[in-house]
């Protein structure tokens, strides 16, 4: 976030008619609480009169912020929440920056129906929370759209320590493909599982666990190959000059000056991830300040309808009816050697995908992707 | 035959689950048992094991099985220091009053450990390979946490047994009056018996880490907590064999009650394991309720 | 009426905190989230603080209210304000037949044994909703777009930012005169002496099971209709995950223990501070103020082993303060 508010300030605020303005950020600790959260916003739009809102993290947290959000008519802009039904329920004043939840799944699957068209059988194993259940239900209406057959589809309680019930019963069923996950700790756990009872496939992808350094450190060689969408990752390839080809209009700071400015602010040792969706919901911002002219919330909500541009982040417009994000596209990131590499779509990517991935044994024997 | 397999399968996870579920209790009774205190901050203990097992593997690469010691040695100081600073003065207050205290101790663990340690979910991985059957694999780690397990909560066993300390535990457990009566220490015995009790809980952590090498995190401990306190109940409240025993019953129950769940269509077999686990302890509780009210 | 004075101060401090909340810009919101601490503490006391038995799976009668108004919203939407009606019957359907699940199998036991089979209850209940896929299962039940489609956004938005608000302002002030009622009547006496000694009560011929049951009864009610208004008419949706979060039971024995249990005015004070606290430590120390609400807690436990108000009615015991103080 404060990268992009630097970035802009730096470049002499933002101008609407002859006053120019610059960008301050106030935030506050929500505990994850949805209480807490209602006070917070509230706190924001009365006593700091904020006009513009990054959403809270979560989609259970964006949702209850929302009716205070459009009592006080502030506009919500959801870095974190990416459920789609969030969007569905008719706020106005509530947009989106992150792909929804429907297609988190979906990349990987073209890539490995491009890839491998004979692979068809897919097994889906995903944590029961609302999320995860989002991200499944739609990946599996899109996989047997493209042809998959599913195998096996189970889903598992948070908080569980093993998941071998489930995992031996997948094994019998002998699919080609994996797709599941849901958080941070039962990612780790499935991966680690289906190495331990050596389940074999050609291609596994697994919801947000793989897509943190923590997950390779974990694991070890046996992540290799692992698949994870992403929202954004270090090196892709959007810049100015592929905005141009595709005839859109480039915004905020290039991929260089944004790794330089976060450096800068973070440290030299922290790595952005989910930083350049903030960036991207403060660019967002400014633009729309910017089209409409005006600091009224309704005006900047009326200018985001046809609000496309790209940055750092990758393309940024929203549906003007329900204020879910339809421009940007997620990424596919895969362990490759230890490096985190995007694999697809084939414009953002900087390796090729690792197909079919080596398999346990050969794993465990130091076979890593790409050799 | 898939059916057995499946079932068979489940049962020798269940198994393994249950031998640290058992001993990841133990502590916790024994606490109850000695001073009826109910530790509500037993995660954040478990916590510091895995972290322990974590660090040292990382850090100096020791195989997290030594790291036993380790967390041993640091749960008892640990305990000690707690039950000096904080438990001794509320000996005398009310039940409730030990518990907020515990709450309390266990919250500031946690955040001390997320300021240090940060909020992510980390993992080790210490490959030793495993065994193969025909039905599932098996890897070593898990054997090996299942046997740690069983030795520790042996020599405690002979430990209580044998010795003056253990024996005078023992006394306290069954007849506080009575052993203050005969000469026995009682304070001391408590601040022993409150060390140990948390030396064992860190240690647990340790043996959780060697099932489940990954999903490290400094809130990890809420759900384990919530199983101590249920296997406790079943292993009748107070008696850390008891404890240990009803790990297993608890594991066998989680796992093997998979493979009938899955048979009822239209549900989600792997959540109502754990409807079965918790329902399970209410029907046992309704049968045989140590504590139960008089004849009514 | 005489004993009826000890309403005074918890009224006086519901009213200073409305108008408050109702004067100041941005504090409507923080005022109720205080009021909801008041309120869970209020209402558990009621059994924990008048039986001294622990119900850690207290959040379940919240949890069953939440569902009640949230089956009555979604399925009942076209009744209107009637859903909302039918909404806390179905509230108080619900957690009443919870407590005779429980009443049954757990109120047999004491102590921690009784503390521990309703972390079951609690537990259970969840992982069946889940597993079994009932009401949505861990989807659980999303009502913001049923409601601004059937009363229109503006309405919609009234119930979650207002009418909401006062249902749970209604619900504490009976709560309170609930509270005051039970200490002064039959019942409170009976509890008293089981609190004390339950075998010795039993034995003067005290029906203990029946005391135990109405205090249970009525702090299920009162949680039920907390959750009905405080969570799914506020924030518009339900989660299993979030409902049945046992969290929210242990922050209530901490106001409840605070304050002073089994007093009237006890976990006003407490949930007033605690809440308070809360959202100041996250507005001031945003990401530390668990670690620095640890250790005061720590330190009021062992300082004030009785809670708050058990402490100031031993100073004050004798002056004519002392009949206000409950």
């Amino acid at each position: 976030m404060q990268v992009a508010i630097k970035w802009i300030n730096d470049q002499g605020g933002i101008k609407v008619g002859d006053t120019v303005y610059k960008l301050d950020l106030k935030y506050y600790d929500d505990e994850s609480k949805k209480e807490t959260v209602q006070s917070l916003v509230e706190r924001l739009a009365t006593v700091d009169k904020v006009k513009f809102v990054l959403a809270p993290y979560s989609s259970g947290l964006t949702l209850a912020a929302a009716p205070i959000a459009e009592k006080y008519g502030v506009l919500m802009n959801s870095h974190g929440g990416a459920s789609d039904y969030i969007f569905e329920q008719g706020y106005y004043y509530v947009v989106q920056t992150l792909s929804p939840a429907s297609k988190y799944q979906t990349g990987f699957l073209d890539m490995v129906h491009k890839l491998d068209p004979n692979a068809k059988r897919l097994a889906l194993v995903y944590e029961d929370k609302e999320f995860s259940r989002a991200v499944h239900q739609a990946a599996k209406k899109y996989a047997e759209e493209l042809g998959f057959e599913i195998v096996y589809e189970k889903t598992y309680p948070a908080g569980t320590s093993d998941l071998s019930p489930i995992l031996n019963e997948l094994k019998a069923t002998n699919p080609d493909v994996i797709i599941g996950g849901g958080h941070f700790a039962d990612g780790q756990l499935l991966a680690s599982q289906l190495a331990e009872l050596k389940i074999d496939v050609k291609a596994i992808s697994i919801l947000v666990a793989p897509a943190l350094p923590a997950f390779y450190e974990a694991l070890g060689t046996n992540a290799e190959g692992i698949c994870a969408p992403a929202q954004w990752e270090v090196g892709v390839k959007y810049s100015p000059d592929v905005a141009k080809e595709l005839g859109f209009e480039w915004y905020g700071p290039t991929q260089d000056e944004f790794m330089k400015l976060f450096k800068e602010i973070a440290g030299e040792d922290k790595t952005p991830s989910y930083h350049a969706a903030e960036a991207a919901a403060v660019l967002s911002y400014a633009k729309a300040i910017e089209k409409a002219q005006s600091l009224d919330p309704a005006k900047v909500r009326e200018a985001m309808n046809d609000l496309g541009f790209m940055c750092v982040y990758g393309m940024w417009k929203i549906d003007p009816e329900t204020g879910k994000q339809a421009g940007h596209e997620m990424v596919i990131i895969q362990w490759q050697g230890g490096e985190k590499k995007i694999v697809w779509p084939t414009a953002a990517a900087n390796s090729d995908p690792c197909y079919p991935i080596p398999s346990w044994d050969e794993k465990s024997a130091g076979k890593i992707c790409g050799t | 035959m898939a059916f057995f397999e499946q079932l068979a399968s489940n049962l020798i996870y269940g198994m393994l689950l249950g031998g640290v579920y058992g001993l990841a209790t133990m502590g916790l009774s024994l606490i109850f048992g000695v001073l009826r205190v109910v530790n509500v901050g037993h995660g954040a203990f478990i916590m510091l094991g895995a972290f322990t097992a974590f660090w040292m593997f990382t850090l100096y690469s020791i195989p997290p099985i030594a790291s036993i010691v380790m967390a041993l040695v640091i749960g008892l100081a640990l305990g000690y220091l707690i039950f000096m600073s904080v438990m001794r003065r509320l000996l005398d207050a009310p039940e409730l009053s030990t518990l907020l205290a515990m709450f309390g101790i266990g919250i500031f663990i946690e955040e001390l450990a997320k300021f240090f340690w940060g909020p992510d979910y980390v993992g080790y991985s210490w490959n030793i390979g495993g065994i193969s059957f025909p039905i599932t694999e098996i890897p070593f780690t898990k054997i090996c946490a299942f046997i740690s397990s069983i030795i520790i909560a042996a020599l405690l066993y002979i430990w209580f047994q044998r010795t003056k300390l253990g024996k005078a535990i023992r006394a306290v457990v069954e007849d506080r009056e009575g052993a203050m009566v005969c000469g026995v220490d009682v304070n001391r015995i408590y601040a022993l018996s409150f060390a140990l009790g948390i030396g064992l809980t860190v240690l647990s952590g340790v043996l959780v880490t060697l099932f489940t090498p990954v999903g490290i995190n400094v809130y990890m401990g809420g759900d384990y907590t919530l199983k101590a306190f249920v296997i406790a109940v079943l292993g009748g409240l107070g008696s850390p064999w008891g404890a240990f025993y009803a790990g297993f019953i608890f594991g066998l129950l989680e796992n093997g009650s998979y493979t009938l769940l899955g048979l009822i269509p239209g549900v989600e077999p792997f959540g109502l394991t754990r409807f079965v686990s918790f329902a399970g302890l209410l029907v046992i509780l309704l049968v045989k309720p140590t504590g139960l009210l008089g004849g009514e | 009426m005489r004993r009826y004075k000890p309403l005074l101060p918890v009224f006086a401090i519901y009213v200073i905190l409305l108008i408050i909340g109702a004067t100041t810009p941005g504090l409507w919101q923080p005022i109720m989230f205080i009021m909801f601490y008041i309120g869970i503490g209020v209402a558990l006391n009621n059994f924990l603080g008048l039986t001294g038995y622990v119900d850690f799976g207290y959040v379940a009668f919240l949890a069953m209210g939440a569902y009640g108004m949230a089956v009555a919203l979604n399925y009942f939407t076209e009744l209107g304000f009637g859903a909302v009606a039918l909404g806390f019957f179905l509230a108080l359907l619900f957690s009443a037949l919870l407590c005779i699940a429980v009443g049954g199998v757990a109120l047999r036991l004491r102590g921690a044994y009784f503390a521990i089979a309703t972390i079951g209850v609690n537990e259970g209940l969840r992982y069946l909703i889940e597993g079994a896929r009932i009401w949505g299962g861990s989807e659980g039940i999303v009502l913001s777009g049923k409601l601004r489609k059937a009363f229109g956004p503006d309405f919609a938005n009234y119930l979650s930012t207002f009418v909401a608000d006062v249902c749970l302002i209604i619900v504490i002030f009976v709560a309170s005169v609930i509270t005051i009622y039970l200490i002064n009547s039959r019942v409170g006496y009976a509890l008293l002496a089981l609190r004390e000694d339950e075998d010795a009560a039993k034995v003067v011929g005290i029906n203990v099971t029946k005391y135990k049951l109405i205090a249970f009864f009525t702090s299920a009610a009162i949680g039920s209709l907390i959750g009905a208004s405080a969570w799914t008419l506020k924030l518009t949706y339900v989660f299993p995950e979030d409902v049945f979060f046992i969290h929210y039971t242990v922050e209530a024995i901490v106001i409840v223990m605070l304050g002073g249990a089994g007093t009237l005015l006890g976990p006003v004070i407490s949930g007033l501070i605690y809440g308070a606290l809360k959202y100041y430590l996250s507005v001031i120390l945003p990401g530390f103020q668990l670690l620095a609400f640890a250790p005061l807690l720590i330190i009021i436990v062992v300082a004030f082993p009785d809670g708050i108000v058990g402490y100031v009615r031993k100073k004050l015991r004798g002056k004519s303060l002392f009949e206000y103080i409950r």
